[in-house]
């Protein structure tokens, strides 16, 4: 299958910098990509090059099976989120868009008609004549969003969309999004640094320090780097005994005994085995913030 | 791509420059400083000062105080048109700012070749300053139309043909200067510096005839000058005509050199055509000037 993205050993160095250090990835239509990773990490750097707004220092690119360095012939079909909101604040979200929906090949008409379609879905159509420096941050980053969108593009880039946005808002821009990816076949390319949004990706790459670290499915990741966690909140002293004995880490605390698997086999296994020493117990999968500190070493926090 | 699809997309991304330039209410302020300063300054002690050099003239003989009221009140706005032109042109340019502010990144990612973003900052230069120079003229006529109005339609057309050579003039000269240029200091310290300055240097606050004669001579060279004394002219040439009914010539000759309405060339008179053509020929020296420089500096980004 063709891939629409696709990212061929890629560096950018910013003087002793390794921003983004020799990474591969491809994305497949209309897909749910996400691009995981610290700040710092070198996920803008990456989006910014695939754009054309950086010049890459080598590798290659490829959108729609287009290089980049021929970016004119790609940019109708993409739209961007940047990480900072690159709009005119003291021009009026209307004009703000419609000076922008205006260098697409589309009429003055089919400007309105998504226009339309686009602030009813995002809740904006009462704020349209205001100028964006009046908007609270939620309000700003839909109309960003409604700015990337605004011309129908194939594939949607968003650098880190939901950061600050309040979780109402976050669901309502999510489930616009998704319903984009059922019913156009939009492809979406996603950096972020919220676990909620890398778990109902498609595709997640993990970057670290401008390196691929881990890609994969979320669930394929799961299995592959987080543990298993057998929660067990009753049970007999004797089990600490057996855990000695077969070397297997735990962590105990006052209402609850943590014991650590490679997988959910070996948990299954123990269980099986050993099951008479408890009354109340768990079996937790590992979480994509397991899969991060594993592959990273480094704890992702989910507020910022 | 189509030429058509190439001229909505330049209209549209013009359209965009301007209203920014006329919503940012602190560029706008700046670059109107001059006009604003000139029109306190008259109010409180210019007018006096241009009246009594004027009796100095005329000295005794009887001229109708209407006459005077056009002279000095054309002498203002040929002072704020003659310098506005320049000062807006230097302030109402979006290219570097938006650069600055990252505002141009949008316009990178849309499908605009970089040719047409250029060529719409410069043409929204030039209509920035055109819309407040206009704007300037209708206010100055209307006061005019107050006090005595004496200009006649050529008198007007030479007024708008002005405003228009010099506004390219003032807005090409900005825009050779911005390619260079990449921080927000230097853009505002040059927007500033114009403003405050080239007031002087055009005679707007004092007739150049009354510089020293070093910088009478400076101005000589400077293209901008012979833009000054063509708003001179299309203002004053009509009250002068009237005040030669009842003023002996060499008295017209005294005022009209004296307050920049003629202008010596190492004490020869320069016509009107001269004039014209001088503030013409250096605008399109200044465009050859900057086409050459945007098509160097663009081949060397590619
Ligand atoms: N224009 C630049 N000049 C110098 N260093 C930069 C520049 N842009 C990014 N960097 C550095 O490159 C690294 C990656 O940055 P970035 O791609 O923005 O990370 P992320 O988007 O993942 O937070 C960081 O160390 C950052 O400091
Ligand atoms: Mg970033």
């Amino acid at each position: 299958m063709e891939h629409i993205i696709e990212i061929k050993n890629l560096k950018k160095y910013f003087g002793e910098v390794k921003a983004v250090d020799d990474i591969s990835f491809s994305v497949n239509e209309g897909e749910l990509f996400a691009f995981l990773g610290l700040n710092g990490a070198g996920k803008s750097t990456t989006i910014n090059i695939l754009v054309g707004v950086l010049t890459k220092d080598s590798g290659e690119c490829y959108i729609n099976g287009l290089s980049i360095d021929n970016i004119e012939k790609i940019l109708p079909t993409i739209g961007i989120v940047f990480q900072s909101s690159v709009l005119d604040k003291k021009l009026s979200v209307y004009d703000n868009l419609k000076y922008r929906a205006m260098l697409y090949n589309i009429t003055k008409n089919e400007f309105e008609d998504n226009l339309k379609f686009f602030t009813e879905r995002l809740e904006l159509n009462n704020i349209l004549k205001k100028p964006l420096e009046k908007l609270s941050g939620g309000q700003k980053r839909k109309v960003d969003i409604v700015r990337a969108l605004i011309h129908k593009p194939k594939i949607l880039i968003l650098d880190e969309p939901t950061t600050g946005l309040d979780p109402r808002t976050r669901k309502l821009v999510w489930n616009f999004i998704s319903e984009l990816i059922k019913n156009e076949n939009l492809t979406v390319l996603l950096t972020t640094h919220y676990m909620e949004e890398a778990t109902i990706a498609d595709n997640v790459v993990i970057i670290d320090s401008g390196k691929i670290v881990a890609e994969g499915s979320p669930n394929v990741l799961k299995n592959r780097y987080a543990s298993d966690y057998l929660r067990a909140y009753k049970y007999d002293k004797e089990i600490l005994n057996i855990l000695s004995d077969l070397k297997l880490p735990y962590k105990k605390s006052k209402n609850c005994l943590e014991i650590i698997f490679k997988n959910t086999e070996s948990a299954k296994d123990f269980l099986v085995k050993n099951n008479k020493y408890f009354n109340d117990l768990e079996i937790v999968k590992g979480s994509m913030d397991d899969v991060f500190l594993a592959v990273t070493g480094k704890e992702l926090k989910e507020n910022i | 791509m189509s030429s058509k699809s190439q001229f909505k997309k330049l209209t549209y991304l013009t359209m965009r420059n301007v209203k920014i330039y006329f919503k940012d209410r602190m560029t706008f302020f700046v670059s109107l400083i001059t006009p604003i300063i000139l029109l306190v300054l008259f109010v409180f002690f210019l007018q006096t000062t241009y009246e009594d050099s004027i009796f100095s003239i005329i000295q005794g003989f009887d001229v109708d105080q209407k006459f005077i009221d056009s002279f000095t009140g054309g002498w203002l706005f040929s002072s704020i048109l003659s310098t506005s032109c320049i000062t807006v042109a230097f302030c109402s340019g979006m290219m570097v700012i938006d650069k600055i502010n990252k505002n141009n990144i949008d316009f990178i990612v849309s499908p605009v070749k970089k040719s047409i973003l250029q060529l719409s900052y410069v043409i929204a230069n030039v209509f920035s300053t055109l819309i407040i120079a206009f704007i300037l003229l209708v206010i100055g006529l209307i006061y005019l139309a107050f006090i005595g109005f004496y200009l006649s339609f050529l008198d007007l057309l030479l007024i708008i043909f002005t405003i228009v050579i010099t506004s390219l003039f003032g807005t090409i000269l900005a825009n050779i200067i911005w390619i260079f240029t990449k921080t927000q200091g230097v853009v505002s310290g040059i927007c500033t510096l114009v403003s405050a300055l080239y007031g002087f240097i055009c005679g707007a606050y004092m007739p150049i005839s009354t510089m020293g004669s070093g910088m009478q001579t400076f101005t000589a060279f400077l293209p901008g000058t012979y833009a000054t004394i063509l708003f001179r002219q299309g203002f004053l040439n009509g009250v002068l005509n009237e005040m030669s009914k009842t003023l002996p010539n060499e008295m017209i000759n005294g005022i009209a050199e004296g307050f920049d309405v003629r202008m010596l060339f190492f004490g020869n008179n320069v016509s009107t055509l001269a004039l014209i053509l001088v503030i013409t020929i250096s605008t399109f020296v200044l465009l050859g000037i900057f086409l050459l420089i945007s098509k160097l500096k663009f081949r060397n980004n590619n």
